[in-house]
């Protein structure tokens, strides 16, 4: 069922996104006389100043030992055998995606898809396989509920480490320390190791340092999720102030209803494949969609043994 | 290379906090805390020399001294890898959440040895002082020395990091490469004792020509020979350039490994 390509995505002559899937035969029927709209594979190569993301036909490949050769020994007994073989595995194929500056996409897609390998791509953590990936400013990366952060030191400690982690000085960290503290409501706890805290609270100082701290571009994995709905508004209201400062702004989120309201786009994953870029309501309908007519557990091995039998 | 160092410039803060951190952890619930560097290596001298000096106490003159130079130099080049293979490991949770520079986590560590090292000098000095060794002006030149050595520690840390990450018990097999290389290298004998024919082999080894530079220094009170000095320099800019080489190749799948 999921076997349908890729969909292209096409480009008006700024490079920005202007349509794809669905909304691909209206634009192309406009697009048709004046100029042929571009394929996915090739995007515009020249990079305006309101690109703050360009992702160019990036492809990552995972190795998938079956075998774990963590050790010399192993190592040498298997390279011995001659089986020294990984399953190649591409968490990503050919994605490309151009994010104006100010603009705010979420990465939506099921379990697995990649939405994470390609954020992690973007902030520069993982090199890709094949393709390229330009950023224009800084990148205040959240990956993950503890992104960035040494549990057995406290929160005080963490803030100037994650803060020159982001590139920042002590002195200029020393000038956003209260404003951080604040916004993460963990003042009682400031000297206690970050081992001790519950997870919202590691996730809501986390997103204080990334949003508190001036960056081009704000990277949130899953952050939302562990916050309670008090502090998801706080930080949906810092997320406006952001985007309304002229920051980009990439979220990955399973919630549907944030992510229409904070993003204004949507890029879908499935399968490390881009599968639909366009206006966030539209392409999470579509992935709804796509999820209800999904059959519950079609995909699992068992299933499959069961439906060959 | 200058996007490198405009990349070492910019994270310079951090790499303050990581050796801070770490200088933090190592000491962390330690009852004696840092004085703890300055008398492990003592009660180590002190053991050490109560064993061997009978055997060799004739044949070295100060040998307190000639031994505990010897186990300074050497411990730090060998402790200070063993920290290195660790650090991309055991700072899995940040390098995995963000772009940092990874060979920081090497500088750190190696660090740590170097400081470790540079307090065991406070015992040193103070057993010069008491079997009689005279303070001389040579010894001004042991900075540089240092240089050297930390030049060569980093090296090889980086190099055996970058396999350490992908075979994890790369570690093991070095703890037994550093108790031969303990014995291989004149740390508590006279490198006299080694037959002739085969002294050359001894003077290849790196770690013994800077042991045998800190003893001219602190031992003899001369500079030591300009052969020596080169090929010291030698080793520590190649093995420094072979880690970089190596670490840099390997350093981008790491976080397959992690």
């Amino acid at each position: 069922m999921s076997e349908k390509k890729a969909v292209p995505v096409f480009y008006d002559e700024s490079g920005n996104i202007i349509s794809s899937s669905q909304t691909i035969l209206r634009s192309k029927t406009e697009k048709a006389s004046s100029e042929p709209p571009r394929r996915i594979i090739t995007p515009p190569r020249r990079i305006d100043d309101d690109i703050s993301i360009d992702v160019n036909d990036v492809s990552v490949m995972f190795n998938l030992s079956k075998n774990r050769e963590e050790g010399v020994k192993e190592y040498f007994v298997n390279f011995v055998k001659g089986k020294l073989r990984y399953d190649e595995f591409w968490a990503l194929r050919n994605i490309s995606l151009q994010i104006k500056k100010g603009d705010s996409i979420a990465l939506i897609g099921r379990n697995g898809s990649g939405k994470s390998t390609l954020l992690k791509t973007i902030a520069g953590i993982i090199k890709p396989t094949r393709g390229s990936v330009k950023v224009r400013g800084s990148i205040a990366p959240l990956i993950e509920i503890s992104g960035g952060f040494d549990r057995s030191l406290s929160a005080r400690e963490n803030i100037f480490l994650s803060g020159t982690m982001h590139g920042h000085t002590r002195k200029y960290m020393k000038s956003k320390f209260d404003e951080i503290v604040d916004f993460a409501e963990i003042e009682k706890f400031i000297d206690v190791p970050l081992k001790n805290y519950s997870s919202g609270m590691v996730s809501r100082l986390g997103f204080a340092i990334a949003t508190c701290v001036s960056a081009d571009v704000v990277i949130a994995d899953e952050v939302l999720s562990v916050g309670d709905a008090r502090f998801r508004m706080k930080c949906e209201q810092r997320i406006d102030k952001l985007l309304s400062g002229g920051t980009t702004f990439l979220l990955v989120s399973h919630s549907t209803p944030s992510v229409k309201k904070l993003c204004r786009k949507a890029a879908w994953i499935e399968k490390g494949q881009l599968r639909e870029v366009g206006p966030a309501s539209d392409v999470c309908d579509h992935y709804a969609q796509f999820i209800r007519n999904m059959p519950v557990g079609s995909t699992t091995p068992t299933e499959r043994r069961t439906a060959a039998e | 290379m200058k996007k490198t160092l405009y990349e070492f410039y910019n994270y310079f803060p951090f790499l303050k906090e990581v050796i801070k951190r770490d200088f933090k952890k190592k000491y962390y619930k330690s009852f004696l805390g840092v004085a703890w560097s300055m008398l492990s290596p003592l009660l180590i001298m002190i053991v050490m020399t109560i064993v061997f000096s009978t055997l060799f106490d004739r044949a070295i003159p100060h040998y307190p001294i000639y031994l505990f130079t010897g186990t300074l130099f050497f411990n730090f080049v060998f402790e200070g890898a063993t920290h290195c293979m660790g650090c991309i490991v055991g700072n899995a949770g940040l390098i995995n959440k963000m772009k940092i520079p990874k060979y920081f986590f090497c500088i750190s560590s190696v660090t740590q040895s170097f400081i470790t090292m540079l307090l065991s000098f406070v015992p040193y000095f103070a057993v010069c002082a008491a079997t009689g060794v005279p303070i001389n002006y040579y010894m001004l030149l042991l900075p540089l020395l240092f240089v050297l050595v930390y030049i060569f520690t980093l090296g090889l840390g980086m190099l055996l990091c970058a396999y350490a990450t992908f075979l994890r018990d790369l570690n093991y097999l070095f703890q037994v490469i550093r108790r031969a290389w303990m014995y291989i290298t004149p740390i508590f004998y006279p490198v006299e004792i080694v037959p002739e024919q085969f002294r050359f082999l001894w003077d290849l080894n790196p770690v013994y020509i800077y042991i045998k530079i800190a003893r001219d220094l602190c031992l003899n009170a001369s500079l030591p020979s300009e052969k020596m000095l080169i090929v010291g320099t030698c080793y520590s800019l190649l093995m420094l350039g072979l880690g970089i080489v190596t670490f840099k190749e390997k350093s981008d799948r790491f976080f397959l490994y992690l």
